[in-house]
């Protein structure tokens, strides 16, 4: 059910399309990034350098353009846009599917130039080693392109070598999706250069974040998990950092934007956690040795690697502000959605058990005469062997 | 007629070492009376302990070579050790030379120097990490002896807060305390 008309669709030619090599190449590169392609083999296709002709064939740009626009829409279905959900539309809840909730013509999703060109550089180019330097302004690209190049990011990165190229692309640098989904993997130092996520919550690209909420929440489940199996200190810090600098940025636009329901996956991932009590071994359990030799440093570690609960503060103050927003108040019924949202997930006491974790680490509090706590020297029942403390 | 000849060649230097830890951390101060009314309630407290209020408002108090500094309004407390000390460090090294073939004397001297030059960095270096140490364990044992501190100003804020609390809500009557179990009855005429 749609509220305006698809477009015409060209007409299929009657056998398969005939494409030179770079073609060929580039096709299943496109294909590997929008993950319709094994990992290793479109590793290896990015990873190898082809010489680059003057121009595509007709075939060739169909093809492309083919799997671009049914791909990333089928990967948004997938990831949520098919649920029959609630979002904001104008200060307004409106239920639905994605494409019930949202007319056509602001869920068309626009390719520009520089995806195509990414495409031929990743083809030609060896992209871990190349000196033909290929990058794109970034406040040019639109919202399909965001989303294309934070697919291709999320397909290379685990390549170490094609990480370290990419991530110091514009492209990919200020991209708020990608800082989004892997903020561990956007820093190189302990210096965070954050993009803007302000324009996240307008126009498409925050129905774009509505589609995403389950893939979000997802993989910051996902994220949490693994932390207990980090072993290096610096880089638990690192990425700990990025990801609390990501979220708090993210959250504070959301507020600014009041579309508080599209950080629905904020407090959905710390539900999943805090489904009993945890203590913030759960997160620095895996830690090898004794860290760094200031105390500083390693309480400065442990309280990074506790990023996404230390956000259930701020999710708190929404909830505070919604509870007070009176029914003839604006933002009445943006203010009711969120209750419901922060009642499904047990709010409250989500976040009095995200609290109680985080102050397991603060040092000077408890009780009179009571154990240290987890920054200053460790209680054997907290921190196994070689844990924090 | 090739002879060899020996080089002993010595470099001492002292330098001062300085190393340092903190850990900053929040009291959990409740919001009984206003801000400005808790703070001035932690402030005394801080006094009757043996801190010294600073220009700036905050309340510090040195311990030896540690230093501890709340600030009242915001209920921040930072603990910091510090620790210096002047190291001589001295490094010897020899070296085999030749009179006809082979590097020459000063060039073979330079050579020595520069691992010499080389050794006292790393000699410093373990120093500084010892100094390090020194520094952390010293944050880390007075942290456990102030801990308890710590929490006994936050209990006694809390106290007057309450006692404050109860005289704006009416008349009290009667106030009971359990130093054992830390409880405070308050009964109040309103």
């Amino acid at each position: 059910m749609t509220r305006a008309a698809a477009p015409p669709r060209p007409t299929e030619p009657d056998g398969p399309r005939q494409v030179s090599k770079f073609e060929f190449n580039l096709l299943r590169i496109l294909r590997f990034m929008v993950g319709h392609f094994p990992a290793d083999q479109g590793m290896q296709l990015v990873r190898a350098p082809v010489t680059r002709p003057e121009c595509l064939s007709a075939g060739a740009v169909d093809l492309i353009k083919d799997t671009l626009s049914k791909a990333c829409i089928l990967f948004l279905v997938k990831q949520g846009a098919w649920r029959n959900d609630k979002y904001l539309r104008e200060n307004t809840p409106a239920p639905g599917r994605v494409w019930e909730r949202i007319p056509l013509e602001e869920r068309s999703l626009f390719f520009s130039k520089p995806v195509l060109e990414f495409l031929l550089w990743a083809t030609a180019e060896k992209v871990n080693d190349t000196k033909a330097g290929w990058d794109a302004i970034p406040q040019s690209l639109t919202a399909a392109d965001e989303l294309f190049f934070w697919l291709a990011f999320d397909a290379t990165r685990a390549d170490p070598d094609l990480l370290n190229v990419l991530r110091r692309k514009d492209v990919f640098r200020l991209n708020p999706l990608c800082w989004l989904t892997c903020p561990g993997d956007m820093v190189e130092g302990d210096e965070i250069s954050l993009p803007d996520f302000a324009p996240m919550f307008e126009g498409q690209r925050a129905v774009l974040l509505e589609c995403l909420q389950p893939h979000l929440t997802h993989r910051w489940i996902r994220s949490e998990r693994m932390k207990g199996q980090l072993g290096d200190w610096k880089r638990m810090r690192q990425q700990g950092r990025a990801e609390f600098a990501a979220l708090q940025a993210f959250l504070n636009a959301a507020a600014e934007a009041k579309r508080t329901d599209l950080a629905r996956f904020v407090l959905r991932t710390n539900a999943a956690l805090f489904t009993s009590e945890l203590t913030p071994v759960f997160w620095t359990g895996g830690l090898q040795g004794s860290g760094p030799p200031r105390l500083a440093d390693r309480l400065d570690t442990q309280r990074s690697a506790l990023a996404v609960p230390r956000q259930m503060a701020m999710l708190e103050g929404w909830q505070q502000q919604a509870v007070n927003i009176g029914y003839f108040d604006e933002g009445y019924q943006a203010s009711q959605m969120w209750k419901t949202d922060w009642e499904a997930a047990n709010g409250n006491r989500v976040a009095a058990r995200a609290r109680a974790t985080v102050e397991m680490l603060e040092p000077l509090r408890g009780p009179v005469g009571g154990t240290p706590t987890a920054g200053g020297p460790a209680t054997p029942t907290d921190n196994p062997e070689g844990s924090p403390g | 007629m090739s002879r060899a000849y020996r080089i002993t060649v010595k470099e001492s230097d002292t330098r001062h070492l300085k190393a340092g830890d903190e850990i900053c951390t929040q009291l959990e101060i409740l919001e009984i009376l206003p801000p400005e009314d808790m703070a001035t309630l932690l402030k005394e407290e801080l006094k009757k302990r043996g801190f010294e209020e600073q220009e700036d408002g905050t309340m510090l108090r040195k311990d030896g070579e540690l230093t501890v500094k709340v600030d009242p309004c915001s209920g921040e407390v930072s603990v910091k050790a510090e620790t210096e000390e002047t190291v001589s460090q001295e490094a010897k090294r020899d070296a085999t030379g030749f009179n006809d073939v082979g590097p020459s004397e000063k060039s073979l001297r330079d050579r020595v120097k520069d691992q010499l030059k080389t050794d006292l960095d790393k000699k410093f270096e373990q120093e500084q990490s010892r100094l390090q140490n020194k520094a952390t364990e010293q944050l880390e044992k007075h942290l456990t002896e102030i801990q308890p501190e710590i929490s006994e100003v936050v209990n006694q804020v809390t106290r007057e807060a309450l006692k404050q609390k109860a005289q704006q809500m009416g008349t009290v009557k009667e106030i009971s305390e359990d130093a054992e179990s830390g409880s405070l009855t308050i009964k109040v005429e309103v």
